[in-house]
């Protein structure tokens, strides 16, 4: 065990992080690179590195790191000696940047005659450069750039200093041997995101189903990776704000009650951010100028808006021509199952072979394919106040019509047993070729030994129409005003006019202003299901089938 | 009295300049974690007898200046004014106005150029000038029109500045100091934590983490951080309390060790000078620690009964302590720890992160890094029965099940309870842990379930 050593000895800055004298080692490129993908629109990228140490102090430049890299999560691991400091300070050459860098330099302006082309050029010095305007001084005197209605550019000689070209990150290293050493650069960085999407063909007569999920990645960054592995992780991280030095682009994740919301959160921010990598989107220059003109239009503004921008493609896309279309750029690996393999609490699938990444590239994998999973695809209907708000069933006049439901519990001797990570489900109806889609549902984590249940859509040839107890006030004699009981008869006729027997699901849930509830005198016994009653109604075909039964509960709203 | 201070320091000022734009022969930052620095400048003064104005460039352009402070021996101050009045081509012909310009017109057939000396009226919703006799709009016609300024007025500045108006009995040479308060400047810790599970180990990696968005750089400044949250007004003031179980610290530490402080706040001064460039971030090392003790647990709260038809997971925590007996016993700066596993090839890989706040030595932490996969729990409110107008018995089970091929102890609590309540029965033996909560440790088989049931009692 090593002692934690004091802060104060540590802190070891060089006077100056540029004097001439430092020596500085850039690593070009990476040997290798590694890319774990989260859900949570970012990626753990891990860098494998040769660079020759001098054997003095030095001062170690990485290029071609992800522009988007989070500097605080930044780790370099192998130097074998003691590091001081880590920088990141990329500025991105843009226009702006150009000018802003510029002032006080002299640069050329040249200023081109409309009619006659005559070209006029004069040396200029940036006097101010920011987002309200240009400001040059030449041999005549101070001018504002862009004002005077003549065509008017500038031209530098060369590319400030501060600028940089390609993204790097920069370490100090005290003194040691010298040597070649291999070193690992670890860095989180934005811009990348994966989802699970599932396929599944259910026969519904033998309550079967084929399942194919997919994982599906994307690169929203400028980035590309050659020959790197990767891998993706299953599970929700406790992530904080990036606007407090966290790492979630959404906010605290602890705050989100459900997976439903987050990944919400996540697809509006996913959308924000891969316009934010598309640079083309964003080149707009700085030009403003004083008031001029006639005074109807005040001010001038000039900016050049974005030039030949391709809409980005979205995850929604991508998942609805999942199973074979090439109208996207997506490169589908087929043939291929990535390999799953416990992390920490999560599930981590690795991509079998190692694989190029390109900027703004989405790739599918195939991590799961299932034949014959037992599953129970059913019909239900909640009876509760909120199913009324709900899309648990639908009204339609006094008949509400049953929604379809797909359940599975994830176990072996059901043809699972395998951790389903959260994803949109798609099903189509049969196993073939000809298979129609049916619906599709949102699930959230499914480890094994739990159920899942989701709905598809609702069944329009099934109809149930309740005798409400709305529709009369309930009975108040001398036994409720001592009890504080109520009760409420319900009367359900459940029509089916398939030309096959149905079972239908029906729950009798929590009803406002009654507590305790309790089910009397049901024409069928109840089952309990997630703290509701419950019946499986077998309704015969081109049929009907009747439930009666009284809930009981007690009048909270005297309370 | 203010007006003729003016005039003199105008008349002044052309001397006095020169005095005071030296650069800095020392410079320190005192760093707070609020997004709060001090700053003191140290330069050389030479100035002649006199009421006069002194400039000091380059310092924050985030400055508060109600809190500068001047102090030079020998010279009395009189007034002290920050501008950092941007200069853009609006402003130019803003300050212009009632001045000359001079107006160069091109022929746009023949692109012959007339140049013409103008008063600029106004700059409201368009420049008007007075050319000769004519008033006219500047480019009302849209014919290239180049306007030519002779100079940039002098307050527009690309520095910001600081200028005070002093007067001085006798020539002073010596030193000026200028000390501030600056927003813009702030620093936080930042840690990378390599959990081993099997070995019940924690390696942690601690960076501060200096961040500069005041908009001046700090060449070869002294600088020191301050650790502990001052109070501070911005208007905003947090007021939320966290809750227990949202906390990472769980136990404050009380091991005393010898790091300097200030009142009641730990000091850490950086060794060496450095430079803290605009717009930079950058970090410096001050802790690794490896091989703490440290378990993994499983948590999870609810708050209320209710039925869920689909499970939930369970909370994941990582728990340690920086006591001296943990291997530890250092005291942690608030800040963000990033939480890393080896995944099966050995390569470090990212399972979470959380905050913790300034932490004392001997203090229990425990980090939420994130919702177990295949520890889940699913909650079923069996039945509620009333026992009496204010008395409700909740009947409620909990499904825990899971995944992993190891077996797991989850900590279930029951919270956010009325005034009244007590539990009536359970399946597992549970401990209150608050005025308003109990909790169970519920222990799951391998590759199995455990259900927990209990009667509670509450109301009013």
């Amino acid at each position: 065990m090593r002692p934690a050593r004091a802060l104060g000895l540590v802190l070891a800055f060089a006077a100056l992080p540029c004097l001439a004298d430092e020596v500085r080692v850039v690593s070009g490129a990476p040997d290798e690179v590694s890319v774990t993908i989260y859900r949570d629109l970012f990626a753990l990228i891990t860098e494998t590195r040769t660079v020759e140490l001098p054997a003095g102090a030095v001062t170690l430049e990485f290029d071609g790191v992800v522009e988007s890299l989070l500097p605080q999560s930044a780790v370099v691991a192998g130097t074998g000696r003691e590091l001081s400091e880590t920088r990141y300070d990329y500025e991105k050459l843009t226009p702006g940047s150009l000018l802003r860098k510029s002032i006080g330099k002299t640069v050329t302006l040249t200023r081109t005659h409309r009619r006659t082309g005559k070209v006029t050029q004069v040396e200029a010095t940036i006097v101010a450069a920011n987002k309200y305007g240009v400001t040059f001084r030449t041999a005549e005197g101070n001018e504002a750039w862009q004002c005077s209605g003549l065509p008017e550019r500038l031209t530098f000689s060369e590319i400030p200093d501060g600028i940089e070209a390609k993204p790097r990150l920069s370490i100090r290293l005290a003194g040691g041997e010298a040597g070649k050493r291999q070193v690992r650069v670890s860095y989180l960085a934005h811009g990348f995101t994966w989802s699970a999407d599932y396929l599944g063909h259910v026969d519904a007569g033998a309550q079967r189903m084929d399942l194919l999920g997919w994982v599906t990645l994307r690169n929203l960054t400028g980035a590309s990776f050659r020959n790197a592995q990767v891998q993706v992780v299953a599970g929700r991280l406790n992530l904080l704000d990036y606007e407090e030095d966290g790492t979630s682009l959404v906010g605290d994740t602890a705050d989100y009650s459900s997976d439903e919301h987050l990944r919400e959160a996540l697809r509006e921010a996913e959308e924000e951010l891969a316009d934010e990598f598309d640079d083309s989107a964003h080149f707009e220059t700085v030009s403003s100028c004083y008031p001029q003109g006639p005074p109807a239009f005040g001010q001038v503004m000039t900016k050049r808006d974005s030039i030949g921008v391709v809409d980005a493609i979205t995850a929604e896309d991508i998942g609805r021509f999942s199973d074979g279309s090439e109208e996207l750029e997506e490169v589908i690996v087929t043939g291929t199952v990535a390999l799953r393999e416990k992390l920490a609490d999560y599930q981590l699938y690795r991509l079998p072979a190692r694989t190029d990444l390109n900027a703004r590239q989405t790739k599918q994998v195939a991590f799961i394919r299932k034949q014959d999973v037992k599953i129970d695809r059913f019909y239900a209907l909640r009876l509760a106040d909120e199913a009324f708000e709900e899309d648990m069933i639908e009204e339609e006049g006094d008949r509400l019509h049953p929604m379809i439901r797909i359940g599975w519990m994830n176990q072996q001797a059901d043809g699972l047993g395998e951790p389903l990570p959260g994803g949109r489900v798609r099903i189509f109806d049969g196993r073939h070729d000809s298979a129609v889609f049916a619906g599709e549902a949102d699930i959230r984590d499914n480890p094994v030994g739990a159920p899942v249940e989701f709905a598809i859509g609702f069944a329009q040839d099934l109809t149930l129409i309740p005798k409400l107890p709305e529709d009369e006030e309930p009975q108040v004699n001398w036994l409720t005003l001592l009890t504080r009981r109520v009760s409420l008869p319900m009367e359900l006729l459940i029509e089916n006019r398939k030309s096959v027997p149905v079972d239908v699901e029906v729950r009798q849930g929590q009803m406002l202003q009654l507590t305790d509830i309790r089910v009397k005198r049901a024409s069928q016994a109840p089952g309990r299901k997630a703290g509701d009653y419950l019946w499986r109604i077998t309704v015969p075909a081109n049929g009907a089938a009747h439930l009666d039964y009284v809930v009981s509960g007690r009048n909270s709203r005297e309370d | 009295m203010r007006r003729t201070m003016w005039w003199l320091a105008g008349l002044c000022s052309a001397g006095a300049f020169a005095a005071g734009s030296g650069e800095d022969k020392q410079v320190s930052l005192t760093i707070y974690n609020s997004d709060l620095a001090l700053v003191e400048h140290l330069r050389p003064l030479e100035v002649p007898a006199g009421v006069q104005r002194i400039e000091f460039a380059g310092v924050s352009a985030q400055i508060v200046p109600q809190t500068v402070n001047f102090a030079a021996d020998g010279l009395e101050l009189i007034e002290q004014n920050f501008d950092y009045d941007l200069l853009t081509p609006a402003k130019l012909m803003e300050k212009a106005v009632g001045g000359k310009v001079r107006v160069v017109r091109t022929n746009p057939a023949t692109g012959t150029e007339t140049t013409d000396m103008a008063e600029v009226l106004s700059t409201n919703g368009g420049t008007v000038l007075r050319i000769g006799s004519r008033i006219e709009i500047l480019r009302e016609d849209s014919l290239p029109a180049r306007v030519i300024f002779d100079k940039v007025p002098e307050n527009l500045r690309a520095r910001p500045t600081l200028s005070v108006l002093v007067n001085a009995a006798q020539p002073v040479t010596g030193d000026a100091r200028l000390a501030y308060l600056t927003r813009g400047i702030s620093w936080h810790a930042d840690y990378v934590a390599m959990f081993d599970e099997p070995g019940g180990l924690l390696s942690m990696q601690g960076w501060i983490t200096l961040a500069n968005l005041s908009g001046t750089s700090f060449a070869n400044a002294r600088a020191q951080l301050v650790a502990g949250d001052l109070n501070i007004k911005q208007g905003d003031s947090p007021g939320y309390r966290e809750s227990y179980e949202d906390r990472a610290r769980r136990a404050a530490g009380t091991e005393a060790n010898a790091k300097p402080r200030i009142a009641d706040y730990y000091l850490y001064p950086l060794a060496q000078p450095t430079t803290i460039a605009s717009n930079q971030t950058k970090q410096v090392s001050f802790l690794e620690s490896t091989d703490a003790k440290a378990s993994k647990g499983y948590e999870i709260s609810f708050s209320g009964f209710q039925s869920n038809d689909e499970p939930q997971s369970a909370q994941v925590r990582v728990r340690f302590s920086n006591s001296k007996a943990g291997g530890l016993g250092e005291p942690l700066p608030a800040g963000m720890v990033r939480v890393y596993a080896r995944d099966a090839r050995g390569q470090p890989q990212f399972i979470g992160e959380d905050r913790i706040g300034h932490t004392s030595a001997g203090s229990d932490i425990a980090l939420r890094i994130g919702d177990a996969f295949d520890v889940t729990v699913q909650p079923t409110l069996r039945q509620t029965t009333a026992t009496s107008k204010r008395l409700t018995d909740y009947d409620m089970s909990y499904l825990v099940r899971n995944a992993r091929n190891v077996p797991v102890v989850l900590t279930l609590r029951q919270k956010g309870l009325m005034r009244v309540n007590e539990v009536r029965a359970e399946s597992l033996k549970g401990r209150r842990t608050d005025a308003d909560s109990f909790a169970w440790d519920v222990s799951v088989p391998a590759n199995g379930e455990t259900t927990l049931t209990f009667t509670l009692r509450q109301g009013w």
